[in-house]
């Protein structure tokens, strides 16, 4: 067995025992590759009545690796305007880049995601999002985004 | 009388000492936050608990399966940073506290 299926095997089990945080549901874990969890943004937000699904792709070195996470965007979902997510649903946050730590959690990440939206005044797209949404690679993890914003 | 013990069996229990106040054991015990396995079990590549898997002390007072921390502090994306509080990893030297053998 995997360390990253060691590692997911317990943070599932500890889903299932105390659940989620307000907001975030488990959509899919049918295997240790990728996870599927619902998104929204409680109270007044600019947000608000919206749900939003993410993807969570898992190396087996994860949580030595980060996870490569991004928002669905397909027929059913589409990712939310703010200015650290694309249009193709890739997301700019250090956490999932160069201040990855293997103490984060798959729920961590989500609560840390929850607050970025939660904190956004305007709904606006990312300087440059056609540009790079035209060239972006498939997995994000690929992307060397620069953090520069910490507004938001 | 006269009693003769005939045989015994001897049970005995062993716990990292993470200098930790047990005040807060709810029973699961302390974990590593790396792999989220309990210090008294061992790392993922490991099978067996104990000094083949120890622990490792930072300065900064985080614990963590030495396995796991050096597979992490061996990333170019750790930076040599503690996974807890994102300070450079020094690895503490281990004092036992001789004066406190209550624990």
């Amino acid at each position: 067995m995997s360390v990253s299926t060691r590692r997911l095997s317990k943070e599932l089990t500890d889903i299932k025992n105390h659940g989620t945080p307000v907001g975030i549901n488990l959509l899919s874990s049918d295997n240790f590759e990728e996870w599927f969890l619902s998104l929204e943004v409680l109270g007044e937000t600019v947000y608000a009545g919206e749900v939003f699904c993410l993807r969570f792709r898992f190396d087996s070195q994860y949580p030595i690796s980060s996870p490569a996470v991004q928002f669905v965007t397909d027929d059913k979902w589409k990712a939310p305007v703010h200015p650290h997510v694309y249009t193709n649903g890739h997301i700019c946050a250090s956490i999932l880049g160069n201040e990855w730590s293997p103490v984060l959690s798959v729920i961590a990440v989500c609560v840390t995601l929850q607050s970025m939206l939660a904190s956004c005044k305007k709904k606006e797209l990312p300087p440059g999002n056609d540009r790079y949404v035209r060239h972006a690679p498939d997995n994000p993890k690929k992307t060397r985004f620069e953090y520069d914003d910490d507004t938001v | 009388m006269k009693v003769h013990v005939k045989n015994w069996h001897a049970i005995a229990q062993w716990r990292w000492d993470t200098g930790a106040a047990d005040a807060d054991d709810d029973g699961e015990g302390d974990v590593c936050g790396i792999c989220r396995v309990p210090y008294e079990g061992c790392c993922p590549s490991c099978k067996m608990p104990g000094d083949d898997c120890p622990l490792i002390w930072g300065e900064c007072s985080h614990v963590f399966h030495m396995h796991c921390l050096l597979q992490w502090i061996g990333t170019s994306s750790s930076k040599q940073q503690c996974p807890m509080d994102r300070r450079p990893w020094v690895t503490a030297e281990r004092k036992v506290d001789r004066t406190n053998n209550a624990r």
